[in-house]
């Protein structure tokens, strides 16, 4: 741009220049408060000492009361009785701890549940009124201070669990009933000698009938999802599942089906019926399609039918629904035992044609007709469930003892799981401790603590040192008395002497305080780098990070390596014009599609190509071993087919948007270079590694950065191939073949344990950042072409010049 | 020059034999982008038997529409995957955070593009390192931001931060540098257009094909993403798309059929829209190269 046109230009647009602030201002605040902080806040946690994402605390304001709640009372009341401290008055805080523990526990005031209590007509109007006001408010007094409310309350819930116990006690009848039809299927050794006339007659069974009969009930569907999810809830089952190959044979068979509900229950063989795995599934099939009761066999894959009665508005997670699928085909296929012709019809139980109906779906139906809930009601019972235990004087002895000396403890304890340092604080204004009890204080006790400590370490050790000749030359003694007891003896002295200095020498090194961290699953303090110490001090811990490391570049590199190659390739061959291929258009837009859709689709997809079974059902891989004649292989259980399938999947992806990135720049370079080149008698190869490659070099490294960022982010796939991978030893610790780094943070915050260590993974997310960063830079100054870094270096200097002049 | 013919001749015949190479190999890594989705597509109009018997890379003839039937039906019974709920909730997600990210994005690069303030060469430089920096990295800050913003739970973590999208922002201001003449500004302030208006009405519309460039990435992007949405999108009612698919995991759900249609449902809008926009997307991708 002319000198003359721009200075013009800026004078008149002088007036209009603020204006730029304006239009980036939506993008400058947003970026920096959803990516920019986060960030920062990121690199903040990383030395923090955080196990719990639920803490609402910005910033480590709460260091006071973390010293607080984990402060070792016994040792200052031991140590220190000049702290000026009065005993019960530290109790007071002991004591509102307690109570805040309970009410994180209980969350009394969950609005949801009080919403249901408010909604619930059963209840008198005041009632309502009155927990209307603790929602508003978010003050459980309302409730508390308020004995009408209570009593009305206590009383509705009493009859309304009065009412699910019976309900649950139905289907334990159900249950117990269907069981003894098996059993005395066993017994009989037959299974077609059970009939619908065999489980009528059944002693339980009429007592069953009589309750269900008799009562007068109409809701208590709930109880029975309480029933089926504590059925659900054996964690175990999912471990049988995953257990070791095991074949089933018909007698085996039998008894499984007849101890579902005793998965410790031992075969005749010796092995237990949790021995059990996949591949029972499928021999079941087999052995079900090879004695005529193929028409049963498709019932077993399908549990809707249990389904339709279940009706679950419960969220399952994925495994848990695994689970749930797994415990209905079983029970199912165990129910084929017990099968007879009952159906539901008007109230009554009978007799039915459909050979398929089973007594317990029948029953089950039947309970769910006669008895609808209402998960208002059963909300409404829940939550007064959990007003009561906090308010119920045995539960929550600190809470009255609080009251009694007039402190109206509810006002200052929150409710919802969170915890309020500044209510915290009032409180501990209202007890007059917040003078005695500062942060100075507990500084100066930790050090007296400390400095103790290390004085009576520092004794030992003189002792223990003096002692050391005397027992080494006892123990010389007796070696050479050749005495073995005495041998022993005296070894055992000088061991105790050796194991008493070192305990000394680390005490005087690392004396303890009064603080400890041990327990702080909830709250959290900076700890400056103690999180990356913990990274690369602790062999195991470096490991993971160090192998999630390794996983992730190994499926990167390894996917990378073939997809620039053949995006090199087809991006020659679809910009070379002596071929003149036809329909390239078509065969880019092809090649580029696996880019576009949705990476979970294709791992779940792969995930289902690879999968492996022992019996009929058998997938695309599986079947084609076995054409080529093959022994199965668990191709995602073992680690290196796993990686390497992630890396297909990258590779497949990504080929194509190289190669079109590729073909753009070869056409962006200046078709007269190739034009002398020719005329030259260059052929096409000396072309390619002459001109193309050396002025793509900015293309490659753009891909090769790119490439590497995405790379080492990668989750997506490996996450849905195969959430649990199998296990492989890096460097003498077992990590899991395809966990990613991301998916390594994420298992580490966002996980299933319940010690969340958000601490660590914010510092292994930022071991990331910075990775990333350094091979970024360090790429681009190793490709960077020398040629053109002189050129642009001169460029600089002559600007410089310029500008000097 | 007899030889020379003749040299010729067999050179041109070694260009077809070659060709003919390149052809094979193209049209087998053609083929092999596709052939997945075919799979999938044609898996999904058998039942569960037939594709446990073998692979099936042709569909069902004559059954078709009843066996994709029964096979909606009965992945319609899982409690986990609602293709409908999916579908409306990836909906509401990525049109609202595209929306945004092209609008503010066009907005970013017209203030850095039209106005010459004090630091923009800087806030440049600075849009231009951070397109470069892991996305993911800072997602215990941003959970932990979100939960004290008490927007946990809700789609809005994943709308709002659509507003500030680097690359965006970095590719339209150089859309803007080359095609949008400063005469038309001056032209509208001369008439007595506000800013804000001249914007929005003048220059938007000059904008559009490099807004529709990047409103396709931005929808793609937003479309199939899975990291964030699997952290901060807990309750089922919120779930997107890839989150249901995820869900047809495990190996022991039995139903083939219904695992494909499952897989297959969620493959079919992307590949009719990709019908439609290829050249687009092709042509942005391969812009996006020759920038750098």
């Amino acid at each position: 741009m002319a000198r003359g046109t721009n200075t013009s230009s800026r004078h008149k647009g002088m007036s209009y220049t603020k204006f730029g602030y304006l239009f980036i201002a939506p993008f400058v605040i947003v970026y920096c408060l959803f990516s920019l902080y986060p960030l920062l806040t990121t690199f903040w946690y990383s030395g923090a000492f955080m196990q719990n994402t639920n803490a609402s605390f910005w910033g480590f304001s709460n260091k006071e009361v973390f010293y607080d709640r984990y402060l070792d009372l016994i040792k200052i009341y031991s140590d220190f009785d000049e702290t000026g401290i009065n005993k019960s008055d530290y109790n007071k805080i002991k004591k509102y701890f307690a109570v805040q523990d309970l009410a994180d526990q209980r969350d009394p005031i969950n609005p949801e549940g009080l919403e249901a209590i408010v909604n619930n007509t059963d209840l008198s109007q005041a009632t309502r009124d009155a927990v209307q006001q603790c929602i508003d408010t978010g003050d459980i007094s309302y409730i508390a201070n308020n004995e009408a409310v209570v009593e009305d309350l206590t009383t509705w819930n009493a009859g309304y669990t009065d009412l699910g116990n019976t309900v649950l006690g139905l289907l334990d009848g159900v249950n117990t009933a269907a069981t003894e039809a098996a059993t005395v299927a066993e017994s009989e050794d037959s299974e077609d000698s059970i009939t619908a006339e065999d489980i009528l007659t059944s002693d339980n069974f009429a007592s069953f009938l009589d309750t269900l009969q008799n009562g007068e009930f109409d809701e208590g569907q709930t109880m029975l999802m309480n029933y089926l999810a504590d059925y659900v809830g054996a964690a175990s089952l999912y471990d049988y599942f995953t257990a070791a190959d095991v074949s089933v044979d018909a007698d085996s068979f039998y008894f499984i089906c007849a101890n579902l509900n005793a998965p410790n229950a031992v075969l005749s063989d010796g092995s237990s019926v949790s021995a059990v795995s996949v591949p029972f599934m499928n021999d079941l099939v087999t052995y079900l399609n090879a004695n005529t009761w193929s028409a049963t066999v498709p019932s077993l894959s399908s549990y809707s039918e249990f389904e339709n009665y279940h009706n679950l508005d419960k969220d399952l997670h994925s495994d848990e629904e695994i689970l749930y699928a797994d415990l209905e085909s079983l029970y199912n296929m165990g129910l084929i035992i017990k099968q007879v012709k009952l159906v539901e019809d008007n109230g009554a139980l009978v007799q039915s044609d459909v050979p398929a109906e089973n007594i317990l779906v029948a029953m089950r139906q039947f309970i769910d007709t006669q008895y609808v809930s209402d998960p208002v009601k059963t909300a409404a019972a829940q939550q007064i469930g959990n007003l009561n235990n906090y308010l119920s004087d045995s539960l929550n002895a600190s809470r009255y003892e609080l009251i009694r000396d007039g402190i109206d403890i509810d006002s200052y304890i929150t409710f919802n799981g969170d915890f309020d340092v500044n209510k915290y604080l009032q409180f501990k204004a209202l007890i007059g401790l917040d003078t005695v009890l500062t942060m100075d204080k507990y500084e100066e006790l930790d050090a007296a603590r400390k400095q103790k400590n290390v004085e009576k370490a520092q004794a030992d050790l003189v002792d223990q040192q003096a002692k050391l000749p005397e027992v080494q030359a006892a123990y010389d003694a007796a070696v050479a008395s050749g005495d073995q007891e005495a041998i022993d003896d005296a070894f055992g002295k000088l061991r105790a002497v050796e194991v008493a200095i070192s305990t000394d020498e680390s005490t005087i090194k690392r004396p303890d305080g009064i603080f400890t961290k041990a327990d702080a699953t909830k709250q959290y303090i900076y700890v400056g780098f103690d999180n990356f110490a913990q990274i690369f001090g602790n062999k195991n811990r470096f490991n993971y990070v160090a192998g999630a490391f390794f996983t992730t570049a190994v499926m990167w590199i390894i996917g990378f390596i073939p997809q620039i190659l053949l995006a090199l390739i087809l991006s020659a061959w679809f910009t070379d014009t002596k071929l003149k291929l036809k329909g390239l258009n078509l065969m880019k837009a092809l090649m580029y599609l696996p880019n576009v859709i949705t990476a979970a689709t294709i791992a779940i997809f792969f995930r289902r190509l690879f999968s492996y079974s022992t019996g009929a059902s058998a997938s695309p891989a599986q079947l084609f071993l076995d054409a080529i004649g093959h022994d199965r292989i668990n191709f995602l259980a073992k680690p290196w087919p796993t990686r390497l399938i992630v890396c297909f999947i990258n590779f497949w992806m990504w080929y194509g948007n190289t190669m079109i990135v590729l073909i753009a720049g070869i056409t962006s370079i200046s078709e007269s270079l190739y034009e002398s080149a020719q005329l030259d008698g260059a052929n096409s190869f000396q072309t390619y590694t002459k001109i193309t490659m050396p002025l793509l070099r900015p293309i490659l490294l753009y891909t090769l950065v790119t490439s590497m960022i995405g790379g080492l982010q990668m989750y997506d796939i490996p996450f849905n191939l195969n959430q649990y991978p199998a296990l492989v030893s890096f460097n003498g610790t077992y990590i899991r073949c395809s966990q990613t780094v991301l998916m390594y943070v994420n298992n580490l915050a966002f996980g299933k344990s319940s010690i969340k260590q958000v601490g660590i993974a914010s510092a292994v997310s930022i071991i990331l950042f910075i990775v990333t960063t350094i091979l970024s830079v360090l790429i681009f100054f190793l490709m960077r072409d020398k040629d053109a870094a002189a050129a642009a270096k001169a460029k600089k200097l002559a600007r410089k010049a310029g500008a000097n002049r | 020059m007899s030889s020379n013919e003749v040299k010729l001749r067999s050179k041109s015949g070694s260009i077809a034999a070659y060709s003919a190479l390149v052809y094979i190999v193209v049209i087998f890594f053609a083929i092999l982008a596709v052939i997945p989705f075919w799979y999938m597509f044609m898996n999904a109009t058998w039942d569960t038997y037939s594709i446990q018997a073998g692979v099936k890379l042709w569909p069902n003839f004559g059954h078709i529409i009843e066996q994709v039937k029964a096979n909606w039906a009965y992945l319609s019974n899982r409690s986990t995957f609602s293709f409908a709920l999916g579908f409306k909730n990836s909906l509401i997600i990525t049109v609202s955070s595209t929306a945004l990210t092209v609008y503010f994005s066009a907005l970013t690069a017209y203030g850095l593009s039209v106005y010459e303030f004090k630091g923009r060469k800087t806030i440049f430089t600075i849009i231009v390192g951070v397109m470069m920096v892991p996305t993911a990295v800072n997602i215990t800050g941003f959970y932990r931001l979100m939960n004290a913003m008490g927007l946990l739970g809700t789609r809005w973590p994943l709308i709002l931060p659509a507003i500030a999208a680097p690359a965006t922002v970095f590719f339209i201001k150089q859309y803007l540098d080359t095609s949008l003449s400063k005469e038309i500004i001056e032209a509208a302030r001369i008439d007595g257009a506000g800013e804000f208006y001249t914007f929005n009405k003048v220059c938007l519309p000059i904008m559009v094909p490099a807004l529709a460039t990047q409103g396709i990435f931005s929808f793609l992007g937003s479309w199939n993403n899975f990291f964030a949405p699997s952290i901060l999108l807990t309750k089922q009612e919120l779930k997107t798309l890839p989150l249901m698919v995820s869900m047809l995991y495990g190996d022991r759900y039995t139903d083939y059929g219904a695992i494909y249609i499952g897989l297959s449902a969620s493959v079919f809008p992307i590949i009719i829209a990709y019908a439609f926009l290829q050249r687009y997307i092709i042509q942005g991708v391969s812009a996006g190269g020759v920038k750098e």
